[in-house]
């Protein structure tokens, strides 16, 4: 009987608590023990990978990003929720005086607040669609030669183009 | 003067020095680098990721238990990162064992080691993105099983199953002849 593949891959990651037995059997049987030599090969190539340099250091780029986004410091983050449990105590004893206070001041009802937006919206209607534009002043005849309009014509279109050329050029780099 | 032990410097930029926190960075980002180099096998990509491994950390430095050791810790949030970062981009299917082949340098002595590297690399950056990373935590990190099923949320027998499938295979790629 021989050793699984399974038993193999846990003798060499030493995840057996017993291994004796195993080692008799690796002992004596040569087909075991040349496959577990292969697997030590794999290991041992795995093992021999050497590590890779890095081109630039990470440091400067990691400080600037942390700097950017600073973490709070614990005394004040235990102030803060300090005083937001302060605060939700004070509401809470608060609660029973506004209660008291809420029916002396006088609010108008919600109905009365909708009449009133009503009222205010059909009076801002009115004004638009009775709304008259004063007369503009004529303007007498543009006289442009075809020349003119021609050459202005050839000049956008030139600007047009070089100027969408920079922009493009500029995204290319 | 002695150099500030890893606890000193984290102490110190929990408290917003942002020195001590460049100087950890300096001190395992080659490491990190590593990490997401085995399991990407890509450059730039392994470098973005290292950056962001080390910018979790810094928002996670208030949680860090500071009896731990930050290298192993740092290398293990690496690991996840590019785990999500494989699983977010579904690159599961076998890569191009020249992804990231670095031709550059090559003194004649080293062409050899260096082709063997390179297919090692390839051989890994093969491997389903799960297998790859219980690859990295068990032979780089040298994590047990069972830490390797609670760094990743799974199940021992999927963590026993994932290396030994990735074991066979890599041989397979490695001692294949040509």
């Amino acid at each position: 009987m021989h050793l699984t593949d399974e038993q193999l891959n846990e003798y060499l990651d030493n995840e057996i608590a017993d291994r004796t037995l195993f080692d008799s059997h690796l002992a004596s049987c040569g087909e075991c023990a040349a496959r577990l030599t292969a697997l030590q090969s794999l290991f041992a190539e795995l093992d021999s990978l050497p590590e890779v340099e890095l081109t630039h250091s990470l440091a400067s780029q990691i400080t600037l990003h942390a700097a950017s986004s600073p973490q709070l410091p614990r005394w004040l983050t235990l102030t803060a929720t300090l005083q937001a449990a302060l605060a939700l105590i004070a509401l809470v004893l608060a609660a029973p005086f506004v209660m008291n206070l809420l029916p002396a001041i006088e609010t108008p009802s919600f109905t009365e607040i909708l009449i009133q937006l009503q009222s205010q919206w059909l009076t801002l209607f009115n004004l638009i669609t009775n709304y008259q534009l004063p007369n503009l002043p004529t303007l007498p005849p543009l006289q442009i030669p075809t020349l003119t309009l021609s050459l202005a014509l050839a000049g956008a279109s030139l600007l047009w183009l070089v100027g969408n050329g920079l922009l493009l050029r500029r995204q290319i780099k | 003067m002695t150099a500030p032990t890893d606890r000193d410097l984290i102490v110190r930029a929990r408290r917003g020095d942002g020195d001590a926190f460049s100087e950890l960075v300096t001190r395992y980002q080659t490491n990190v680098f590593n990490v997401c180099y085995r399991i990407l096998h890509e450059r730039g990509e392994a470098e973005d990721l290292a950056q962001e491994t080390f910018m979790r950390a810094y928002h996670r430095l208030e949680q860090f238990d500071l009896e731990r050791e930050f290298g192993p810790w740092v290398r293990r949030v690496a690991a996840n990162l590019c785990l999500n970062h494989l699983e977010s981009q579904k690159v599961n299917a076998p890569l191009d064992e020249e992804r990231d082949a670095d031709e550059s340098q090559r003194p004649e002595k080293q062409v050899e080691v260096r082709e063997r590297s390179e297919q090692i690399r390839g051989a890994l950056a093969s491997l389903p993105a799960h297998y790859r990373v219980v690859v990295e935590l068990r032979h780089y990190q040298e994590l047990s099983y069972d830490e390797i099923a609670s760094e990743l949320k799974i199940p021992l027998s999927d963590v026993k199953s994932h290396l030994f499938r990735a074991r066979k295979l890599l041989a397979e790629k490695l001692h294949a002849p040509d």
